[in-house]
């Protein structure tokens, strides 16, 4: 193999095999209070 | 010279999809800033899509592409348009009309000072706006256009590669948009409140229209309907993924989660990487290549940030340094397998091409520095280059151009 297709493998195996060791922590997200709603609007045919 | 059809029609069709990358720039930025900004954000690209277009044919042409004055600038022998028909023009396509080619490179000129807004967005007087960017155009685009693409100009006869504008137009526009936010100044609370984009799904579905676009600005610069473009299209398409998976992972490593923003500036960054290298590069060399932008720019925004520098949509680090990066790396992976007309890169066993490379980012760094300090300085002799206080406050889309983007709903 040439230089470049060595470095695009291992370029490629950094990102796969890099989601299996990544942690993920989920948000913790409070409700929001929507203060302004629109207005409903009368339409017509 | 015969006029082919197909070449005509694919270069014609490629105008026109990167004609719609200058709104979807606009719908890029305008999700990323908060909503009283928005309309003036996507106003910066549309009203540039009309100025630009207006410019070229009337002077812009003539400076980047008309007969060579020693080296630097075209002459204005094609002012006008004068004696740019519908005869091909040798010396840049020979198979297509040279309008064709002229209409083209218009909507590369179109695109490029629209991206420098993305460093001034939420603070610049839209007066102000308007006349850098016509200055900006004539004084930095058309000569760095001319110097790497026209027919003599310099970085050209030295032989440095630039297929689609990594150096033209990413490098100009990213260097240029750091200076313009050094120069105008951080916005009001910057690094006291955060700001948060107004609308990713907007800024999701920009990336995705510049992405589409892309092909007409990458397989388009073949300037014709054949292998060339095919080539470039695939590895555009290679780049632009495996940037966008890249800057997901690393993101996801700092920030604990994969950001949806993140995927869709890796893949802008990817995008503008690949662009100088498009044509010289195989698809190996277009996983390093995209590999290397999300890595790259990632890094960049983060000293942006240490630095508190206020380029408020990351167009330094996503086109000045990725810009770079492609422009490095086509002096690194070109072959001459995919573009015979071109040279080997380093790993093919052309040093110098690096070199050259080196030489063709250094000008351009240096001159988009220098033109675009001064064309600022000379702008704000005339006319304030920031909105007052309480015009920022409330937001440019009522202070400049008195209109709301969303009926119900003005504050931030």
């Amino acid at each position: 193999m040439d230089p470049t297709t060595v470095m695009a493998v291992l370029c490629s195996v950094v990102v796969f095999a890099g989601w299996l060791l990544l942690p993920h922590s989920a948000t913790s997200v409070e409700p929001v209070v929507v203060s302004e709603e629109r207005q409903p609007v009368p339409v017509s045919a | 010279m015969k006029i082919d059809s197909g070449d005509t029609a694919w270069v014609l069709a490629s105008a026109a999809l990167v004609m719609l990358m200058t709104p979807a720039l606009g719908f890029f930025y305008g999700g990323l800033v908060r909503r009283k900004n928005v309309l003036s954000t996507i106003m910066h690209s549309f009203f540039i899509l009309c100025l630009i277009s207006v410019q070229w044919v009337l002077w812009g042409y003539s400076l980047a592409f008309g007969p060579d004055k020693g080296h630097i600038i075209g002459g204005l022998e094609w002012i006008g348009l004068n004696g740019v028909g519908f005869a091909p023009n040798p010396d840049y396509a020979p198979t297509i009309p040279h309008q064709a080619f002229m209409v083209f490179q218009m909507m590369f000129a179109v695109i490029t000072p629209a991206l420098i807004s993305g460093a001034f967005a939420e603070r610049q007087r839209f007066k102000a706006f308007v006349l850098f960017s016509l200055l900006w155009a004539t004084f930095v685009y058309d000569p760095i256009a001319h110097w790497v693409w026209g027919a003599g100009g310099w970085l050209h006869q030295l032989g440095a590669l630039d297929f689609a504008g990594g150096t033209v137009v990413h490098i100009s526009s990213g260097v240029s948009a750091l200076v313009a936010a050094l120069v105008l100044g951080r916005r009001l609370g910057f690094g006291k409140q955060k700001v948060e984009p107004h609308d990713a799904t907007m800024t999701v579905l920009g990336a995705a229209l510049l992405w589409f676009g892309w092909f007409g600005f990458n397989a388009g610069s073949a300037l014709g309907a054949g292998a060339l473009a095919t080539s470039a299209f695939v590895v555009t398409n290679t780049a632009t993924a495996m940037a966008a998976l890249t800057w997901m992972t690393v993101s996801w490593w700092h920030k604990k989660q994969p950001s949806v923003i993140g995927a869709a500036a890796g893949a802008v960054a990817g995008l503008v990487a690949i662009t100088p290298a498009s044509g010289f590069v195989n698809v190996m060399g277009a996983i390093v290549i995209g590999f290397g932008a999300g890595v790259v720019c990632y890094l960049a925004i983060q000293l942006r940030e240490r630095i508190k520098v206020d380029d408020a949509l990351d167009v330094w680090a996503v086109h000045g340094i990725g810009g770079t990066w492609g422009a490095l790396a086509t002096g690194l992976f070109a072959t001459v397998a995919i573009n015979s007309a071109a040279a080997n890169g380093l790993f093919y066993g052309n040093p110098r091409q690096a070199l050259v490379q080196l030489v063709a980012i250094g000008a351009a760094w240096s001159w988009s520095i220098l033109g675009t300090f001064v064309i600022l300085k000379v702008v704000n002799l005339f006319v304030p280059l920031r909105v007052h206080e309480d015009e920022e406050v409330i937001g440019l889309d009522l202070s400049q151009h008195g209109e709301p983007a969303y009926a119900s709903i003005h504050a931030n």
